[in-house]
This record gives structure tokens, C-alpha cells and sequence, in this order.
């Protein structure tokens, strides 16, 4: 089998960070008078060239890319020279439209995968474009890499698409994330979740022989934790229960018929949506008129973030007043697998020691089923 | 079936599916077949090879007497036993080797269920319930596992051989839960390693759980003469129960557990496994009789084949081979790509060798091997004669 891979390079990713800014979108030109240099060639070329040196495939893939620095030259840099050009930038100076367009072209060429190097934001101009049709894997080059579509490093991206091409990792969700630049122009550092898009992912394996195993879907493992909800809700009907966001959380939601929303936090009570897309001070009426909660959350993006990430709404006061016992985390095992701490940042020191404090949690990964992993609060 | 009938569906049709399914992904079995018995050489797809896949450790299967002293039970009581344990099917044959066992293995009480899996698929079940909790280890057999499913209880799982994991887990589940029960294997039966079992019972006895260990891989194996985890441990009765099989190192087939009086009440009055199925035939408990015997009185069994694993480890580490964290006389050849595994076993197997590979993802991607399992039947010049087509295939492959 031949895989087809989509390959974008954003030439610019990555030049704000040296220079102490928070990325690079809408703010190339003061980081190029601060000295910032480019970098995601050279992260694309390494990654490449690791992926040829270690991994004998090159016979079984077809590139797709953008000419010049977009992709093109990074491929011959790294000694691909087979490859068609698919987009051919309009200007020198590339923008997140030419993201957005070579996008567009490589799905027309029927991908099965578009690696790109770059950060948060070439992610989420990636996934505007793609949506889920297409899984989405990730050099990373970027200033900001919450998104969970990133390898840990270019050698981690070079191991991920080798296995991807022999078909020994699935597609699964993973969450797109990035600055909340509306916030950021009124001076807060908020990292927001902008959707759940499809990555490539440890497929989590049960036995069935002696020495004979099957992997199962990640659908399959949602399938079960939504179960395990099912339960704790019907074992606990004096609970409202706030939904927290994610894609893990979206899925069993909709699995157990609540209208819920993607991104955003829901209150569910007696089987009933009591309460959509609640920002903080509903949540803190509700908790008012309920007294036991329990609240539902699942790691987000690349670092494993159960709080601090994708979700300010459950702040401080209300973490607090719902109280730490009270909070469910889940996880598939290969969300587990890319994240082995979870991690919390609640912008609230006493808190976030608290739960340094607990050193671990108990994360639920399938139907009565849990692992034990540690907290990490030291936060970067 | 008459023509007039209308077929509602085709009710058997998943079957050659599904097998086809397994055949087209490689992944069913090809049964070998041994037209010995299951001896240090033995002949198998009519060749001879030097047997390096049995349990049979200790070469019992072998031993005069034990085959002797089946052969007389037979003789005396019949070739079956007519019942279930429960009804009609205990003998006094049964009885002794129960009692034989405990006072072997230094523990108050024991019982024999039919084979291993039926002893954790059994009595796994009866010791938990709603409200209740296993912890396991990730690596546990599947017997455990299915024994598990069995349960309503919740599971949690720790890192295998991970103490700090354990015991975090049992800090949470101490204020959750009503019974816990911690469950692992003794001796792991990929990497031949053994559980911290002093450190388990300390541990989940400071949080009030039971614990349980199938020592499958250990009897017979690890402890004085063989005498199991409990044993290598000095720690004798304080394992709530002790699980094993004498379908290994102790040459027969039959599942046991052994612990406190209590727990054998408990045990047979409730494992269905036990309850419902019949009892072992005359001849196997006569053998399993012999087997202990031989254990108590013939301690160079176990010493041959702790020799001889000492040797062949020692001597595949110089050469270069990663034999992992192997404790035992099970010794893993890690060789990285499952491939690399798959086409050492095969030619080991042209040079006389018979070793199988255990490959991704039954172990880890880069960690393919080949799994040898030591026999103290094996001579030097047997070790020897393996140890250099070990050498020669592994440069020729690359592995070393
Ligand atoms: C760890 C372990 N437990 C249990 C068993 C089952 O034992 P038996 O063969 O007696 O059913 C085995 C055998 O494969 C085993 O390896």
C-alpha cells in the first residue's frame, strides 16, 4: 500500500518565540526587526531526514507539497526528490491564506495524512480548511504547541509517521488549540480550545488469544467510559454534573443523548441539560442551587492539561467549591499513551498545590476501569 | 435440512468467516505436533529439536515415578473419577495430594481445581463484588484477566512491578471501597521476572486488601526445592492465596491454591469452576502425588535447572544477547523488529532448535524476542550446541 502524504512547511512558524513574542501571527515584521530568524526549515528537513536514515519506506509513500519553502525545498534538502507540487505561493512573504490554500489542494489529491511544521496557529489554520477529513500530524516548529496533533519532538514526528505509513497507529481525536487573541489584546494569556480535530494516535490493544491481540478503537474505548458515566450518574442522582470539553467528553455526551457543547462546559442534572456552554458565573449559580457536583474532564492537547487549558470557565472558586474528590477524569489508554502526567494549572497557586499536594490521580480508562498517573502542577 | 425451509439466516456462516479472517492475517494457529513426549528432544513436525518452548522445567513428565505411580492409580481406581469434587468425585487420592501440598509448600491448607485458569476463573469471581476493587498488574496473565471480567467489581491498574503505583492506588482505594484484592502474577510469563511479593503483602496489608498471586511459572521453579513465591519470599501463609498449576514445572496438569483453612471452606464451596466440572481421573492425582514426592526428595531437579539457566544466561550476556529482566528459567532473547524475531525462531528451528517468538503486541515494538524456557533434562553439550547456533544466527542476523 502506497501512502499519500500532503506536506506543508510554514516558513515563518516559530520566529516569535526567540524574540519573546507569543507567536508569529500578525507580528512577523517586529520579529524580524528583533532579530528572529527562521527555523521550521530546519525542523522540516531534520524530521524528514530522520524519517529516511532510520525508516527504509520511501518506496511506499507519494509526496504531495508546496513549492519552495512551503515544502518543496525541504523535501530536497532532505533528499526526496520525487514529489508534485501541488501550490505554488502567490508572494514571497507567505501568509496563513497559502496554509489555508495548500490545504485545499491536497485534499483534492485524496491525502491519506498532511504532516506540517509549524505551531498552534498553522494547526488551526490547517484544521479550518481540513475539518476531520483528513488526520493532521505535526512538526513541531511553533512558538506556542498546546494542540494535540504534535510530536514531542522532530524525532518523536519522524517515529509517529513511519508508524502511521505501516499502519500501526489509528486516527483519534485530538484537540486543536492556540492563544485566544482576543483575550491577549486585553493583556490575559488564555489558551482556548478551537475544535477536535483527527490525529494519529497509539491504538490501544486487547488480548484475545494467547499471543493474539486486536486493537481496538478509540470509538470502542468512548463507548465503554460512556458506560462508566452512565453509571456513575445513575449511582449518583443527587449530582449535577458539569461536562467539561474535549473531544473524549463531547463523544460520551452525545452518547448519552445530552446536547452538548464542543467546546464549551455543560450542566447535566437527572439526565437533563440543565445549563449550556456556561461561562463562570453560571456555573457559579448553578452550584448554588445544587450543592454536590461532580465535574467531568478529560487531559486536553499535547500536555495532558485536565484544567488551566481549554476550560478558564472552571476557575479557582469553582473548582473549590465543587472540591477536589469530586472531580472524574477520563481518558482513553491512547491519550494516556502521548501524555503520561496530567496536568493543572489553575492561575491559582494554593489550589494548584493542593493538588500537587494529592501527587496522583486516578484516571478512569474504560468501564470500571482506572490507571493511576501523577499531577504536575510546575507549569511552564 | 428440507428445501422447503427458508433459511432466517445463515447460522453458522461466521464461523469460516471469522477463520478465514485469522488465517488471511497470519493470525491463527498452526498447531506443531510432538510425536514424542514432551521430552529435552523431542520430535516435533517429525524433526528432532532441542525443546526450548515447554513448561516442563523440571522434566517430570518424564520421571519414572511419576509415570509409575499414575500408571497404579489407574490400575487401582479407573481410568475417570465419575463426578464432580462436590457430589461423588472426591477420592482419597484427591484428598492426599491436597493435604500433601500444604505441608509442602508450608501453608495451612490447599486445594486442586482442575487446571490454572480454572482456579482463577473460579475463585477470582467469588472473593469481590460491587463495591469491591481488584488492582492489578498490567502484565497479568489472561487467566487473571478473564477471572476479573467475571466480577462486578471495579479494576485498577498499575505499572508492572510499580510499588509506588500499587500504593497510591490503594491510598485511593482505601477511602472508596469495601474489599480490595491486589492481583498479580509471581513469575511473569514473558520477561521471567518476579513480582516484589514481601513488598505487595506489606503494602496492601497496611490497607487492609488481600492479596493473591498466580505463581503458574514459579511452583516447582522458585523457593527451596521449589516450593514456590511464598517460599522464595520467607513469607510462607502470609500471601492470602497462593495459586499455582502442576501443569509446568511439576509435569501433570491441575490448578491449586493454597492458604488459610478458611479460604478453602471458602474456595470450594464457591468456585463454580470446581462445583460444576468434573474431577481429575485417578492416574493424574496419582502423578501429582509422585511429583511432590520427587520435589521433596530429589532436590537435584531443581538445582539442574537453576544450573543450567545460570550457564545459558551467562553465556548468551557475553555473547551480547539483551536477556531483559529475566530472574528465572524463562529467558527472553530481545532482538528488536518482530521480523528479526519471527525469522530467528524459524531458522533456529532449521538448525534443531524449537523457540518461538513472542512479538508486538504482546511486547513492546523494538522489543520482539524469543522466549526460551530452560529444562533441567537439557546436558551441557545441549546448552552448548544451542548457545552456538544462537551466536551464529544473531551476527548473521545482526543482533549481535
Ligand atoms: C501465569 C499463568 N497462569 C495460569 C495459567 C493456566 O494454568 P493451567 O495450564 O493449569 O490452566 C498459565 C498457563 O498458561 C499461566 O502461564
Amino acid at each position: 500500500m502506497i501512502s499519500k502524504i500532503g506536506f506543508i512547511v510554514n516558513p515563518v512558524a516559530g520566529m516569535g518565540g526567540k524574540v519573546g513574542l507569543k507567536g508569529t501571527d500578525g507580528v512577523l515584521k517586529q520579529a524580524i526587526q528583533l532579530g528572529a530568524r527562521p527555523i521550521a526549515s530546519d525542523k522540516a528537513v531534520e524530521t524528514i531526514k530522520g524519517f529516511i536514515s532510520n525508516y527504509s519506506t520511501k518506496d511506499k509513500m507519494q509526496w504531495f507539497t508546496c513549492s519552495g519553502k512551503m515544502g518543496g525545498n525541504e523535501l530536497k534538502k532532505a533528499g526526496i526528490n520525487k514529489m508534485e507540487i501541488v501550490y505554488t505561493p502567490t508572494s514571497k512573504d507567505t501568509s496563513y491564506l497559502d496554509t489555508k490554500n495548500a490545504c485545499k489542494k491536497l485534499l483534492e489529491k485524496h491525502v491519506d495524512l498532511i504532516l506540517f511544521c509549524g505551531g498552534d496557529g498553522t494547526a488551526r489554520d490547517i484544521f479550518e480548511i481540513v475539518s476531520t477529513k483528513l488526520p493532521i500530524l505535526g512538526i513541531p516548529s511553533g512558538v506556542k504547541m498546546h494542540s494535540g496533533i504534535f510530536g514531542i519532538n522532530t524525532s518523536a514526528s519522524a517515529k509517529m509517521l513511519y508508524e502511521f505509513v505501516n499502519n500501526r497507529l489509528t486516527i483519534g481525536d485530538v484537540e486543536i488549540m492556540d492563544l485566544d487573541e482576543e483575550q491577549y489584546r486585553k493583556g490575559n494569556w488564555n489558551i482556548k480550545l478551537f475544535g477536535i480535530a483527527k490525529g494519529i494516535v497509539e491504538p490501544t490493544y486487547v488480548q484475545v488469544g494467547k499471543t493474539t491481540y486486536e486493537s481496538v478503537s478509540d470509538d470502542e474505548i468512548k463507548d465503554e467510559l460512556t458506560e462508566h458515566i452512565l453509571d456513575e450518574i445513575e449511582q449518583n442522582c443527587d449530582f449535577l454534573f458539569l461536562f467539561g470539553s474535549g473531544g473524549t467528553i463531547d463523544y460520551v455526551a452525545r452518547k448519552l443523548g445530552i446536547q452538548n457543547t464542543l467546546l464549551g462546559i455543560d450542566a447535566v442534572y437527572n439526565k437533563k441539560v440543565v445549563g449550556s456552554d456556561l461561562n463562570e458565573e453560571n456555573i457559579l449559580r448553578l452550584l448554588e442551587k445544587y450543592p454536590k457536583t461532580k465535574v467531568i474532564l478529560s487531559p486536553i492537547g499535547a500536555q495532558g492539561f485536565i484544567l488551566g487549558r481549554g476550560n478558564l470557565q472552571l476557575s479557582p472558586i469553582v473548582i473549590r467549591k465543587i472540591g477536589l474528590d469530586n472531580i472524574i477524569v477520563i481518558s482513553t489508554p491512547s491519550k494516556l499513551a502521548s501524555t503520561p502526567v496530567i496536568r493543572v494549572d489553575t492561575s491559582d497557586i494554593k489550589l494548584d498545590n493542593e493538588f500537587a499536594e494529592k501527587e496522583f490521580m486516578m484516571i478512569v480508562i474504560g468501564y470500571r476501569l482506572s490507571r493511576v498517573v501523577k499531577i504536575q502542577t510546575n507549569n511552564f | 435440512m428440507g428445501e422447503g425451509l427458508i433459511m432466517k439466516r445463515n447460522s453458522n456462516a461466521f464461523l469460516k468467516e471469522e477463520y478465514d479472517e485469522l488465517v488471511k492475517k497470519n493470525f491463527n494457529w498452526k498447531l506443531r505436533i510432538l510425536e514424542t513426549g514432551s521430552t529435552p528432544h523431542s520430535v516435533v513436525d517429525g524433526k528432532e529439536v532441542i525443546m526450548l518452548c515447554s513448561n516442563n522445567y523440571l522434566n517430570l513428565s518424564n520421571h519414572p515415578r511419576l509415570i509409575q505411580s499414575a500408571i497404579n492409580a489407574a490400575k487401582k481406581f479407573g481410568a475417570g473419577s465419575g463426578s464432580v469434587r462436590a457430589i461423588a468425585g472426591t477420592m482419597k487420592l484427591h484428598m492426599e495430594v491436597e493435604e500433601k501440598l500444604a505441608k509442602f509448600k508450608g501453608i495451612e491448607s490447599s486445594l486442586i481445581y482442575q487446571t490454572g485458569f480454572a482456579a482463577n476463573a473460579g475463585l477470582i469471581p467469588q472473593l469481590v463484588g460491587k463495591e469491591d476493587v481488584i488492582i492489578s498488574d498490567e502484565l497479568n496473565h489472561g487467566s487473571i484477566i478473564d477471572g476479573v471480567r467475571l466480577t462486578k467489581a471495579d479494576r485498577a491498574v498499575y505499572k508492572h512491578r510499580d510499588m509506588g503505583e500499587l500504593e497510591n492506588i490503594l491510598k485511593d482505594a482505601d477511602k472508596k471501597y469495601n474489599r480490595i484484592l491486589v492481583i498479580t502474577d509471581g513469575v511473569f510469563s514473558m520477561d521471567g521476572d518476579i513480582a516484589p511479593m514481601d513488598k505487595i503483602v506489606e503494602i496492601s496489608r497496611e490497607y487492609g486488601a488481600m492479596t493473591y498471586v498466580d505463581d503458574a511459572h514459579g511452583e516447582g521453579v522458585i523457593g527451596p526445592d521449589g516450593r514456590g513465591i511464598g517460599a522464595h519470599f520467607g513469607i510462607e501463609g502470609k500471601i492470602d492465596v497462593e495459586m499455582g498449576t502442576f501443569s509446568k514445572a511439576y509435569g501433570v496438569v491441575g490448578g491449586l491454591i493454597a492458604g488459610s483453612q478458611d479460604l478453602v471452606n471458602f474456595a470450594y464451596n464457591k468456585s463454580r469452576t470446581w462445583l460444576l466440572s468434573g474431577s481429575h481421573p485417578p492416574s493424574v492425582a496419582g502423578a501429582q502425588l509422585a511429583a511432590i514426592d520427587v520435589l521433596e526428595t530429589e532436590p537435584e531437579h531443581v538445582k539442574k535447572l537453576w544450573d543450567n539457566t545460570k550457564y545459558f544466561k551467562k553465556e548468551l550476556n557475553s555473547m551480547g544477547f539483551d536477556t531483559g529482566e529475566s530472574e528465572t528459567p524463562i529467558t527472553p532473547v530481545i532482538v528488536g523488529e518482530s521480523s528479526k524475531a519471527k525469522e530467528l525462531s524459524n531458522r533456529l528451528y532449521d538448525e534443531g532448535i524449537f523457540a518461538l517468538p513472542i512479538v508486538f503486541p504482546m511486547v513492546a515494538k523494538d522489543k520482539a524476542r524469543i522466549r526460551t524456557m530452560m529444562n533441567a533434562g537439557l546436558t551441557k553439550e545441549d546448552l552448548d550446541f544451542t548457545l552456538e547456533r544462537f551466536e551464529k544466527l544473531g551476527k548473521k542476523l545482526g543482533i549481535i
